[in-house]
């Protein structure tokens, strides 16, 4: 009897979570995950067409090119946030004086939404009445309007904002995790006559080993699914220069949401296999990754 | 030796210090110039203090209309994902049920399994049938629905609380659910706490789950969405300084909140590593 209630409890506790999850998290990867095999587009007929939609994603250039985009995305972000997020924890964990207004002002970034964020850079990075190349010129400091957001620069400039947006966020992680290693371990390094450089990586790259492992890998998932900058500042211009592949498959499921780029069909069956392609590629990555470093980690 | 290295360190962080202030220092004071000045770009600080951009943003661009909306937003989904995520948590921690790990599991899978945009055209189509398309309900229901994060966090206090004062209380006969309320909550505050600066400043600075939602009405639009949707403007060139305004009353809440709980907040992301 007080069995049976304690269950009803439980459930009845449970059942928001359960429901909410269930409706609006699992059903809509179950969705995603039916439609891959229909040719859908969001409204009419829809007809099972096996595997068809998959053999089309292999064949999709604008797609791969889109993978290539965020493959060069990703390893600018990382290559640049994640050395100077670390370099920037290793020197703040220290006793340096003002270390703490030093880590708020690294930090302040990430309060700030990757929007806004994005509005604010577009309006300092546009060619033409950008507050950047206003600046430079009045100052002589470049010959003419340099086209930031144009199709030479706007990667780089997409991975500038997003490096901007996300060192604080991993200095912070790495500085928990500098703060676990115990003071005793450098005593006794530098007894042993071992200076600051050998310290740092004889001591804090293997003692920061498995929290760095799971930073790196949070950092690449992040990096790969990022978008949202990108669709504010560049919407992935100009001629697919930013396009990565998360908003090529927004773009296949909202085809006139965007505003600069010319508004193609809705593609609901497709839009769904390409994104299970792409959920792929991520854990893929990601696994790699994980195995890769452990392996690394044992023999470091 | 030690000199030159100390200078190059001070030189190194005072530049990546600077970089880091410049967009927000150019967002300030830019908010304050004349259009004009503005994107004229060669000065720094404003010639003359046009305090009058705000109450044009506030006005004319309907940033009252959308700070009230990522308020209604931010709050109902924080609220919403405490509740749902710490009764969740509680009966995970504490009672046992056929189903358990099945449950736990699917939290994981949901925060680990991202495939992207996909995922709001049947959120989308689930809410015109529950006829919510047409307001921020949709979005928040959608906000809390993501709650995993806080479950596993709120677990993980949970399970730092011992067991044997809800066993004493419901000794006493006292009720699950009064035991849920009137103990467990309140030793839960710092977790709480934690979840709640979380969600709040997740779904403050939440952009595409409410623009494809408002697509059709602007009216509900959020601050990170009107604020975008001015970079579109009919005469966007013209609209910069507004722009410039409206990017520092979105910013400012959570600045305030960010300054005020500094130390803590620092603390507490630190923190929640280890969780």
């Amino acid at each position: 009897m007080r069995k049976s209630k304690e269950l009803a409890f439980s459930y009845g506790f449970l059942l928001p979570s359960l429901s909410l999850t269930l409706i609006l998290g699992i059903y809509p990867i179950a969705w995603a995950m039916r439609y891959m095999f229909y040719d859908y587009k969001g409204f009419g007929k829809k007809t099972f067409i096996g595997l068809d939609n998959f053999a089309r994603v292999m064949r999709d250039g604008e797609f791969w090119h889109s993978v290539a985009n965020t493959f060069a995305y990703a390893g600018g972000k990382l290559a640049l946030s994640i050395p100077l997020a670390l370099l920037l924890a290793v020197v703040l964990n220290r006793g340096l004086r003002g270390r703490h207004i030093l880590r708020a002002v690294f930090f302040l970034p990430t309060i700030v939404s990757t929007a806004v964020m994005a509005v604010v850079f577009f309006a300092i990075f546009n060619a033409y009445n950008g507050v950047l190349n206003q600046f430079l010129l009045k100052y002589k400091l470049i010959g003419g309007a340099v086209d930031w957001l144009g199709a030479d620069h706007a990667m780089l400039t997409v991975v500038l904002v997003s490096v901007w947006g996300a060192v604080g966020n991993y200095m912070l992680l790495f500085l928990a995790g500098l703060q676990n290693i115990p003071a005793d371990v450098y005593e006794s390094a530098s007894l042993d006559g071992a200076n600051k450089l050998q310290q740092f990586r004889y001591v804090t790259i293997p003692m920061l080993g498995p929290v760095m492992q799971m930073i790196v890998m949070l950092a690449i998932i992040n990096a790969l699914k990022g978008y949202e900058s990108i669709m504010v500042l560049t919407d992935g211009g100009p001629i697919g220069k930013t396009n990565v592949m998360f908003l090529y498959v927004y773009k296949l499921f909202f085809p006139t949401a965007g505003t600069g780029a010319a508004s193609q069909i809705q593609e609901m069956g497709y839009g769904s296999a390409v994104s299970f392609v792409t959920a792929i590629i991520v854990g893929l990555i990601t696994a790699l990754y994980y195995f890769g470093s452990k392996r690394m980690n044992r023999y470091a | 030796m030690r000199l030159v290295w100390k200078a190059a360190l001070w030189a190194f962080l005072l530049i990546a210090a600077f970089l880091t202030l410049f967009p927000i220092l150019v967002t300030i004071l830019g908010s304050f110039k004349t259009n004009a000045e503005l994107t004229a770009g060669a000065t720094i600080l404003p010639s003359s203090w046009q305090f009058n951009n705000y109450v044009e943003a506030w006005r004319q661009a309907k940033f009252s209309t959308y700070t009230f909306n990522s308020l209604f937003v931010s709050v109902a989904s924080t609220l919403g994902i405490l509740l749902v995520s710490s009764m969740a948590a509680y009966v995970v921690d504490r009672m046992a049920f056929p189903g358990k790990r099945l449950y736990v599991g699917m939290q994981a899978f949901t925060m680990f399994v991202a495939i992207g945009a996909v995922v709001l055209r049947p959120q989308f189509e689930l809410m015109i049938r529950l006829h919510l398309h047409d307001s921020l309900w949709g979005v928040v229901l959608i906000l809390i629905s993501a709650h995993a994060s806080a479950f596993f966090i709120l677990y993980s206090f949970m399970s730092g609380i011992p067991k044997d004062l809800d066993e004493a209380a419901l000794i006493d006969g006292c009720s699950r659910g009064r035991t849920f309320l009137q103990l467990i909550v309140p030793l839960l505050t710092p977790g709480l706490g934690v979840c709640a600066l979380f969600a709040f400043r997740g779904a403050w600075n939440e952009y595409l789950l409410p623009f494809v939602f408002t697509l059709s009405k602007p009216q509900l639009q959020t601050l990170t969405v009107g604020l975008a949707s001015l970079k579109y403007g009919i005469s966007a060139a013209s609209q910069t300084h507004l722009m410039m305004a409206g990017a520092c009353l979105s910013i400012l809440p959570m600045l305030a909140v960010y300054l005020f709980a500094n130390r803590s907040f620092m603390q507490m992301t630190a923190g929640s590593l280890k969780g």
